[in-house]
C-alpha cells in the first residue's frame, strides 16, 4: 500500500471532533479526491497527511514508513493552498525556486527546473511579477508550480479552485487533469464541490462528520453510493430520497405508491435521482401521477418540481415542456435499475 | 549530523518557549524587579536626607500616612482626577469635532493629517518649553496677545497665578493631544461600513439622528478607547507640569507625579516616596485593565476594532 | 471650500506655537526681548553654533541617538520573536500574560523609576546610557509585543504551512519567511519605538545625570528663572524635535496602530 490513514482521530483543542478513526489507503500515482460538506473532516485528513497537524490517534504511512510525527519537510510532499500562500516579497520565479533553495539544489538546477515547471503551466511570461501583480488563476498556476517544483511524491491541494470565478475554474479544473495524467504524481485534492471531484478524482473519498461514507471511484459514487448521506450529496438536483415502508410488495411514502420487488417487509427510504424518472405522455400501470408545482428551464434540460399531496419529487428531464403549466399531470415512471434503498435506521444502502 | 538533527527537532517543537522566555525574562528583571523592591521599600523607613532612616522595617506605618496623614497627596491625587477628567472630556469633543469636519468635508486627509499630528509627537518636556515661551509673563508672544486684546491684565503672568495655572496646562494639553484623538476616531470613521449609514438614509433620518443613532454606537468601541488611552495617559502627566512650573505656584500644580517626584528625589523619603509611587501604578493598573477588558476581551482575542486613515 | 479654508486657518493657528519656537532659534537675544511679538525680523544662525558647539550640548544628541537606537534595537530583538508566538500559538495564560506585556507599557514612569534607580545605584549603572537603555526597553519591547502581534497575524496562517511544506523548520519559518514579509511592519514599529525612547524623559532625567545626558535631559537645566537664553532653548528644542517630525510623516500609515496598542489598524 502507498499511502494509508490507519485509524486516524482528530479531537481539536476546543473538543471539537474531526476524524473519527479514519482508515483509507491508495496508490501511487491515483488522483484522490477527498470529498464532504464543511466540517466533514477532509481539510484535516489532507493536513494531517502534510504533517501540518497532529493526529490526536493511528497512524499514517508512506511505502510502509510511519510518518505521523514527521514534520512537513520530512515526507516529500507539495501542497496547494486555497489562498495560494505565495510569498509577497519575492518574485513568482523566486517563489518557485523556494522549496529548492531551501533544499540547498544548485543554481543552475533551480533555474533549469523552475523554468521547465513554469513551462509546463504557461506561467512563463510572469516569472518576474510579484504576487500581488497577479490574476487568481495566475497565482494559482504559481501555487501549483511552486509545490510541484521539487518533484515531491505527493501534491496535496486545499480547495485549490475555490476562489476562481466559474469560468476559469473550469479550465484550471481541465488543467490539473492533464497535469496528473502527464506527470504521474499522486494528486490529492480536497473540495466540497462534487462536480470538481466526480471529474478529477481516480477515486473519491466522501467524509461525513469525520468519518469515511465512501470510497471508490466517481462512477460508483455516482450509481453505487453507499450511504443515503452519500446519494443526496452527489449529484445535482439531490437525489429524491422518500422515507417510507414496504408492505407486500408495495413502497408507500404518504399517498405515493410504487410496486418494488426483493424488498422485504419494513421501514425503507426509496432513493431516485432526478435525471432518472422518466417522464411519459400518458399514465400506464408503471406511471404515478404528480401535480406540477414549479417548472424552470435549465436549457437543454427542464427540472420539474412535482407533488403528490405531501410527496415532492424533482424530476430532471430533456423534454419539450411546451404546453405545461402549474396545473398540469405529469406521469412519472420509475425504472427499476434506478432504484436505490437506503435503511431508516443508519442510512446505508440495502444491497 | 546528530547535532543538525537535534537543532532541527527544537526548531520545530521548541520555538514557542525559545522565543517568548527572553522577553518574559527580561521584563521580570529590569521591570518587576524593581517593582517588587518598590513594594518592599514602602515598608521600611528608607531615607537619603535623615540619619539613622536606613530601612528599617516599618509595617504598614508609610500606608497608614499617607491614608490619615498627607492631605497633599490627596490634594494632588484630586487635582490629578480634575485634569484626567477635564482634559479627556475637552479632548474628545475637540477631537471627535474636528475628525467629522475632516471626514465629511476633507477628501484628502493625509496632508491636513500630518500636520495635525505635530503637536502629539514633539517631546513633551519640548511641549512644555515651547508654552514657557509662549507664556513668559515678560515677552510671551501668548501673553502680550492676550494683554492685547484686553484678556489679561498688564501684571498677570499666567504660569505664576494660581488659579490661572491649571487651565493653562490643561489647555496646553489639549493643544498637544485633541490631534490623538481626532487621529484615532477618523480612523474609526473610515473603517465603518456604509451600509448602515445608507439603510438610515432609506429610513428617512435626518443628517443628526444618523449621528446620534448609527455613527456614535458604531463608534463606541473606539470612542471607549481613545478615552482610556488618554485618560491613562494624562494620569501619568509629569513632564509638562515638571518645565512649566514644577508644582508651583505653592502647590497649585502639584499633580500626583510631581508630588511623587518630590517625596522621592528633592525630600529623599523613599520609604514613603515608594508608597505614593505604587498608589500611582495602581490606579493606572485598575485603568488598565478596564482598558484590556472593554477593548480587547469583548472583541475577541486581538480582534481589531476598526480599520483605517491614509 | 468655505469649509476647507475654515480648517485651514485653524491648523495654521494650531500650529504657530511650535512655529514660533522655530523662529525663536533664529532670532537675536535682542529680537526676543522685544515688546511686541516680532514676526519679522532678520534671522540669525548664531544660536545653533553657539549651544551645540561652544556650550558642549553635541554629546546630548550623540546620547539621545545612542539611547533611542540601542533600546529600539533590543526591544526589537526581544519584543518581535514574542509578538509571533503570541501570533501562532495557544498556550494556557496567553492572555494573561499579554495584559502583563500591556502593563509594562502603560506603567507610571514615576512609579517604576524609583526603585529602578535605587537598583542601578547598587549596580553601579547610573549616569551610564545602558540605564535609560534598559529602562526604555521596559516600555518599547511591550510595544513591540502588541504591534508585531497585529502584523504577524496579518499575515495568513497558510504562508507558514506553505514555508513548512517548503521544507523549512518552524523556526527557519519565522526567521527566513514572516520577518521578511513583516519588514514593513518592523520599520514602523522601529521608527515608533526610536521616537518613544527619544521623547522620553524622566526615566532618563533620573537616571543619568552628567555624562550620559539625553537631549530631553538638557532641556530643563536652560531654562532659568532669570535670564534665560531663549534664542539657545529653541536651539536645542528644534533639534530635539524635527527628526521626530520627519519620522512621524515616515510611519504615519501605521501610527494609529502603532499609539492604540493594535487596537486600530492604520
Amino acid at each position: 500500500m502507498a499511502v494509508s490513514y490507519n485509524q486516524i482521530s482528530k479531537v481539536f483543542g476546543d473538543g471539537t471532533v474531526a476524524l473519527d478513526n479514519l482508515n483509507l489507503e491508495f496508490e501511487k500515482g491515483e488522483f484522490i479526491v477527498l470529498l464532504g460538506p464543511s466540517g466533514s473532516g477532509k481539510t484535516t485528513a489532507c493536513r494531517i497527511l502534510a504533517g501540518l497537524e497532529e493526529a490526536t490517534g493511528g497512524s499514517v504511512t508512506v511505502d510502509d514508513l510511519e510518518v505521523t510525527s514527521l514534520p512537513p519537510r520530512e515526507r516529500n510532499m507539495g501542497m496547494v493552498f486555497q489562498n495560494y500562500a505565495l510569498y509577497g516579497h519575492k518574485t513568482v520565479y523566486e517563489n518557485i525556486a523556494y522549496p529548492l533553495r531551501i533544499r540547498k539544489i544548485d543554481n543552475g538546477n533551480i533555474d533549469s527546473r523552475v523554468r521547465a515547471i513554469a513551462k509546463v503551466l504557461q506561467i512563463e511570461s510572469y516569472l518576474d511579477r510579484r504576487p500581488s501583480q497577479l490574476s487568481g488563476g495566475q497565482a494559482q498556476r504559481v501555487a501549483v508550480a511552486r509545490a510541484l517544483v521539487w518533484n515531491p511524491e505527493i501534491c496535496l491541494m486545499d480547495e485549490p479552485l475555490s476562489n476562481l470565478d466559474a469560468l476559469l475554474r473550469l479550465e484550471t479544473r481541465t488543467e490539473l487533469k492533464r497535469l496528473h495524467g502527464d506527470l504521474g504524481q499522486t494528486f490529492v485534492f480536497v473540495t466540497h464541490d462534487q462536480e470538481e471531484a466526480m471529474t478529477l478524482g481516480t477515486r473519491i473519498a466522501v467524509l461525513n462528520g469525520g468519518k469515511l461514507a465512501q470510497f471508490d471511484t466517481p462512477r460508483r459514487v455516482y450509481h453505487e453510493p453507499a450511504t443515503r448521506f452519500v446519494a443526496e450529496f452527489i449529484g445535482r438536483p439531490a437525489m429524491n430520497v422518500l422515507d417510507g415502508e414496504v408492505a407486500g410488495g408495495v413502497f408507500r411514502s404518504g399517498t405515493f405508491e410504487l410496486p418494488v420487488t426483493g424488498q422485504p417487509n419494513g421501514p425503507v427510504a426509496l432513493g431516485v435521482r432526478p435525471e432518472q424518472i422518466l417522464l411519459q405522455e400518458a399514465p400506464t400501470d408503471q406511471t404515478v401521477s404528480f401535480d406540477l408545482d414549479v417548472l424552470e428551464l435549465v436549457e437543454p434540460d427542464a427540472l420539474m418540481f412535482v407533488k403528490k399531496d405531501n410527496t415532492s419529487l424533482v424530476v430532471r428531464v430533456m423534454h419539450d415542456t411546451t404546453g405545461l403549466d402549474r396545473s398540469s399531470q405529469i406521469h412519472l415512471e420509475f425504472p427499476e435499475h434506478t432504484r436505490h434503498f437506503f435503511e431508516i435506521s443508519d442510512g446505508r444502502r440495502r444491497s | 549530523m546528530r547535532t543538525n538533527r537535534i537543532i532541527e527537532r527544537v526548531l520545530d517543537h521548541g520555538v514557542a518557549p525559545l522565543l517568548l522566555v527572553p522577553s518574559v525574562i527580561l521584563l521580570f528583571v529590569i521591570l518587576l524587579g524593581p517593582f517588587l523592591y518598590m513594594v518592599w521599600t514602602g515598608f521600611t523607613d528608607l531615607h537619603y536626607a535623615l540619619p539613622n532612616r536606613d530601612g528599617a522595617f516599618v509595617g504598614f506605618a508609610n500606608f497608614r500616612r499617607l491614608m490619615q496623614d498627607d492631605p497633599i497627596f490627596w490634594h494632588s491625587f484630586w487635582l490629578t482626577m480634575k485634569f484626567v477628567f477635564g482634559v479627556v472630556l475637552v479632548e474628545f469633543m475637540f477631537g471627535l469635532g474636528l475628525a467629522l469636519l475632516l471626514f465629511h468635508y476633507i477628501k484628502q486627509h493625509r496632508f491636513i493629517l500630518t500636520l495635525l499630528l505635530v503637536p502629539m509627537m514633539l517631546a513633551p518636556i519640548a511641549v512644555g518649553l515651547i508654552w514657557k515661551l509662549l507664556l513668559s509673563g515678560d515677552f510671551g508672544m501668548f501673553t502680550y496677545y492676550l494683554r492685547y486684546f484686553g484678556l489679561a491684565d498688564q501684571q498677570t503672568s499666567i504660569l505664576g497665578n494660581p488659579s490661572l495655572v491649571m487651565p493653562a496646562i490643561m489647555l496646553i494639553d489639549v493643544w498637544q493631544w485633541t490631534p490623538f484623538v481626532t487621529l484615532v476616531i477618523l480612523a474609526g470613521l473610515l473603517s465603518l461600513p456604509k451600509e448602515p449609514f445608507e439603510a438610515a438614509i432609506m429610513d428617512g433620518a435626518r443628517p443628526l439622528q444618523i449621528f446620534r443613532d448609527v455613527t456614535l454606537p458604531l463608534l463606541r468601541p473606539i470612542i471607549a478607547l481613545v478615552l482610556l488611552l488618554r485618560g491613562i495617559d494624562a494620569f501619568k502627566e509629569f513632564d509638562k507640569v515638571f518645565i512649566l512650573t514644577g508644582g508651583g505656584p505653592g502647590i497649585s500644580t502639584e499633580m500626583l507625579s510631581i508630588y511623587t517626584y518630590r517625596i522621592n528625589f528633592r525630600d529623599w523619603d523613599l520609604g514613603y516616596g515608594a508608597v505614593c509611587a505604587f498608589m500611582v501604578y495602581l490606579v493606572v493598573l485598575i485603568m488598565c485593565s478596564v482598558f484590556y477588558k472593554a477593548v480587547y476581551w469583548n472583541e475577541g482575542r486581538s480582534k481589531t476594532v476598526g480599520k483605517a486613515a491614509s | 471650500m468655505a469649509m476647507v479654508a475654515t480648517l485651514i486657518a485653524i491648523l495654521i493657528l494650531f500650529l504657530t506655537p511650535y512655529l514660533w519656537i522655530v523662529m525663536t532659534s533664529f532670532k537675536t537675544r535682542l529680537d526676543i526681548l522685544s515688546d511686541a511679538p516680532l514676526w519679522f525680523f532678520t534671522p540669525t544662525s548664531e544660536n545653533y553654533p553657539t549651544i551645540f558647539i561652544d556650550k558642549n550640548y553635541l554629546p546630548l544628541v550623540w546620547n539621545s541617538m545612542i539611547v533611542a537606537s540601542f533600546s529600539t534595537i533590543l526591544s526589537l530583538a526581544f519584543g518581535t520573536p514574542a509578538a509571533y508566538v503570541f501570533a501562532r500559538y495557544d498556550f494556557p495564560g496567553k492572555e494573561d500574560l499579554f495584559f502583563f506585556f500591556l502593563t509594562t507599557r502603560m506603567a507610571p514612569p514615576i512609579s517604576i523609576v524609583v526603585p529602578m534607580f535605587l537598583l542601578f545605584s547598587v549596580l553601579g549603572l547610573t549616569d551610564k546610557p545602558i540605564a535609560v537603555i534598559l529602562a526604555h526597553t521596559t516600555f518599547n519591547v511591550s510595544l513591540v509585543v502588541w504591534m508585531m502581534r497585529g502584523f504577524f497575524a496579518d499575515i495568513p496562517r497558510e504562508i507558514d504551512e506553505a514555508a513548512m511544506m517548503d521544507g523549512h523548520t518552524r523556526g527557519g519559518t519565522f526567521l527566513r519567511v514572516l520577518l521578511p514579509l513583516a519588514a514593513p511592519g518592523l520599520a514602523a514599529t522601529a521608527v515608533l519605538c526610536f521616537i518613544l525612547s527619544w521623547n522620553e524623559f524622566l526615566y532618563a532625567f533620573i537616571l543619568v545625570a552628567f555624562e550620559g545626558r539625553t537631549l530631553t535631559v538638557g532641556i530643563p537645566g536652560l531654562v532659568t528663572p532669570h535670564g534665560t537664553l531663549w534664542g539657545q532653548v529653541a536651539a536645542v528644542a528644534v533639534v530635539a524635535t524635527l527628526p521626530i517630525i520627519f519620522f512621524t510623516f515616515l510611519v504615519q500609515k501605521h501610527l494609529v496602530r502603532g499609539l492604540t496598542f493594535g487596537a486600530v489598524k492604520g
